[in-house]
């Protein structure tokens, strides 16, 4: 009897499971009778998926070690900085942040800094410091003549060296390209002695054709533009390299076109040659523009910053706060300003050079 | 007709003189570095300065190396800049490919926050990273060098660009002859984006050897250096070696050089890809 009531109830309960079923099914048909809509979407979005190769755990294995490195290494120390900022550095970190006991897992992140809360005192101090707005003041001087006047050298180069009248192209472009393989110090070194006052080549070739020696290293204005020509004499190159493949580009029709529309030399170059190679133009400009804003190995090693502060560039001010003084806090609060100033110049280039 | 064709000449004329004039600049500082590393320095220093090569290439090589070991400092640097790119070219590569070919969820706002490093300079990141590794105990080491930037927002960038030229028919018919992704990456998609590969090497390798500030604040012992904060120490002494300084400057020069001619062809229409398909 017990082994028959128990094979029933083992049915009873198969059955009402069955019914169970049954009625969720029905209502799910009910429901996704009464919302069309939604489901529309989501079987559109399943044809998608199925469409495109989309395999996202493949996706994920390719893409997470550069994640883990990015993370760690590059999106951490961003908002790590912002953090800094408004706080002061006592010291190296002693003991634990945070700490995981599972067992065999064990995960404990330290404490990276002793820090004391200051809230926004890094930032107002850095206002109504003279030396940022000295160093500020270098850097723009240096940015507003050093990139106009290298891509305007480079463009000009480019040009020349596209001319189909032009022999030697190969032997040319890697001449000029060729500084850009000196390396940063070593090129800097160079540079501190072309442009020595008793002992530099520059000065001896000046007196040559009877100019008084110039003082390139000791006197501010001078220093600043011995500072713009290493840079120039370094990037010019390379920025000619990627403005030249941009001029092949240009298709040689629109070309063709303008002369049978009787167009000179100047008009081919502005209606032609300068619109289609905008978007090279614009990311050559960008990234140079960043490139003089970080500037910081020339000054360190040519002028050291002097005379009496005259060369000095943000982020060699911001080194000497940080590195020199130990005031990490208050250089991340530098640093936070310096970024914020660079980003906003590159999108408001980006958007300018963007439009019409 | 015969004013237009003087007129032609003229410009022609101009053309090439503002390229020999340029070349000229570009060649006499190299030029000059040259000459002075192969002369004594008494020699060097005179007053008119001598503007022919001399002989004591090799005396000053030895001295400097008596001063600094620079054939380890080389070494350092080439040692580093060349892991670094490896290792950078194939996170960028795999990370590349899979934001071109693949769906995933936040997909395009992932690929935005990383342009957005891309106006940051890695100066921002010294501190930061300083305090970092200094908790990890990983200061005066290569791998605290080399890590950082291996996750590289130009790299990733590039690779991106260049990897959505790959037709996915292409990937697809691979995919039906039973590839698994990693072999469609690997056999097919790495083959074909040889020359954004070099360009990016080249990129890399520029970034890497040029890298002085973060080293400079990372690297304490002299058998660590890399070539830049070595040369940055020679112009510390108390007198200055010019003639050291300036075999150091000259071989410094070699890699990089050597690197660039190799792949120059390549960089060319690598780097362009990139910039432009957007």
């Amino acid at each position: 009897m017990a082994t028959s009531d128990e094979t029933d109830d083992r049915v009873g309960q198969t059955y009402r499971r069955r019914v169970r079923t049954r009625v969720r099914d029905a209502t799910r048909r009910f429901r996704r009778a009464a919302r069309p809509g939604w489901d529309r979407v989501r079987f559109a979005r399943q044809d998608l998926t199925a469409a495109t190769p989309t395999l996202p755990r493949v996706a994920y294995l390719f893409i997470a070690p550069f994640f883990i490195l990015f993370g760690l290494f590059l999106a951490f120390p961003v908002f790590y900085t912002l953090y800094l900022s408004f706080f002061e550095y006592q010291g190296v970190g002693q003991g634990l942040l945070f700490w995981v006991d599972l067992g065999p897992l064990y995960v404990e992140i330290p404490r990276i800094a002793q820090l004391e809360f200051v809230g926004g005192g890094n930032y107002a101090r850095l206002l109504g410091n003279e030396l940022f707005w000295q160093s500020m003041f270098n850097t723009s001087y240096i940015l507003a003549i050093q990139v106009p006047l290298m891509i305007g050298l480079a463009l000009a180069l480019a040009l020349a060296l596209n001319a189909s009248f032009m022999r030697f192209k190969g032997v040319f472009r890697t001449a000029i390209a060729l500084p850009v393989s000196a390396n940063l110090v070593a090129y800097s070194t160079v540079f501190l002695l072309l442009f020595n006052e008793q002992l530099g080549f520059l000065n001896f070739v000046l007196a040559g054709v009877g100019l008084g020696p110039i003082p390139w290293l000791t006197d501010g204005f001078w220093a600043r533009n011995t500072i713009i020509a290493a840079v120039t004499w370094r990037w010019t190159g390379y920025n000619m390299i990627i403005l030249l493949a941009g001029l092949q580009t240009v298709p040689q029709q629109l070309y063709e076109a303008a002369e049978i529309d009787g167009a000179n030399r100047w008009e081919k170059f502005r209606y032609v040659t300068l619109p289609q190679l905008k978007p090279v133009l614009l990311f050559v400009v960008v990234l140079s523009t960043i490139g003089t804003f970080k500037l910081f190995a020339e000054p360190y090693v040519i002028t050291g910053g002097g005379p009496t502060n005259s060369t000095i560039t943000i982020v060699q001010y911001i080194y000497r706060q940080a590195f020199v003084n130990f005031n990490l806090g208050y250089a991340s609060a530098l640093t936070v300003v310096f970024v914020t100033v660079v980003s906003v110049f590159s999108i408001l280039q980006i958007k300018l050079g963007g439009e019409d | 007709m015969r004013d237009q064709r003087r007129k032609d000449a003229v410009w022609r004329f101009l053309t090439y003189a503002f390229v020999i004039a340029m070349v000229v600049v570009m060649m006499v500082p190299l030029y000059w570095m040259l000459v002075a590393a192969t002369l004594p320095q008494e020699e060097f220093l005179q007053f008119p300065p001598r503007l022919i090569p001399g002989t004591a290439f090799l005396d000053n090589f030895a001295a400097l190396q008596e001063r600094l070991d620079f054939v380890r400092t080389i070494r350092n640097s080439v040692l580093i800049a060349v892991v670094y790119t490896l290792l950078s070219l194939v996170l960028c590569s795999m990370a590349g490919f899979a934001f071109a070919k693949y769906e995933f969820k936040f997909k395009e706002p992932i690929f935005y926050a990383i342009l957005a490093t891309l106006v940051l300079p890695i100066q921002l990141l010294v501190i930061p990273l300083f305090l970092l590794m200094a908790q990890l105990e990983w200061t005066n080491t290569f791998r605290a060098i080399i890590l950082p930037w291996a996750a590289n927002p130009i790299g990733i960038f590039l690779m991106r660009q260049n990897m959505k030229s790959i037709p996915d028919a292409l990937l697809e018919s691979a995919r039906m002859d039973g590839a698994t992704e990693f072999q469609i990456f690997y056999r097919i998609a790495l083959p074909t984006m040889r020359s954004s590969l070099a360009a990016l090497a080249i990129i890399l390798f520029l970034f890497q050897w040029d890298l002085f500030l973060y080293p400079l604040v990372i690297l304490e012992s002299a058998d660590m250096y890399t070539i830049p904060i070595g040369l940055a120490q020679l112009t510390g002494f108390q007198r200055i070696y010019y003639d050291q300084i300036m075999v150091a400057a000259t071989l410094a020069i070699v890699p990089m050089v050597v690197l660039f001619l190799v792949l120059q062809k390549q960089f060319v229409s690598g780097i362009l890809a990139g910039s432009l398909k957007e």
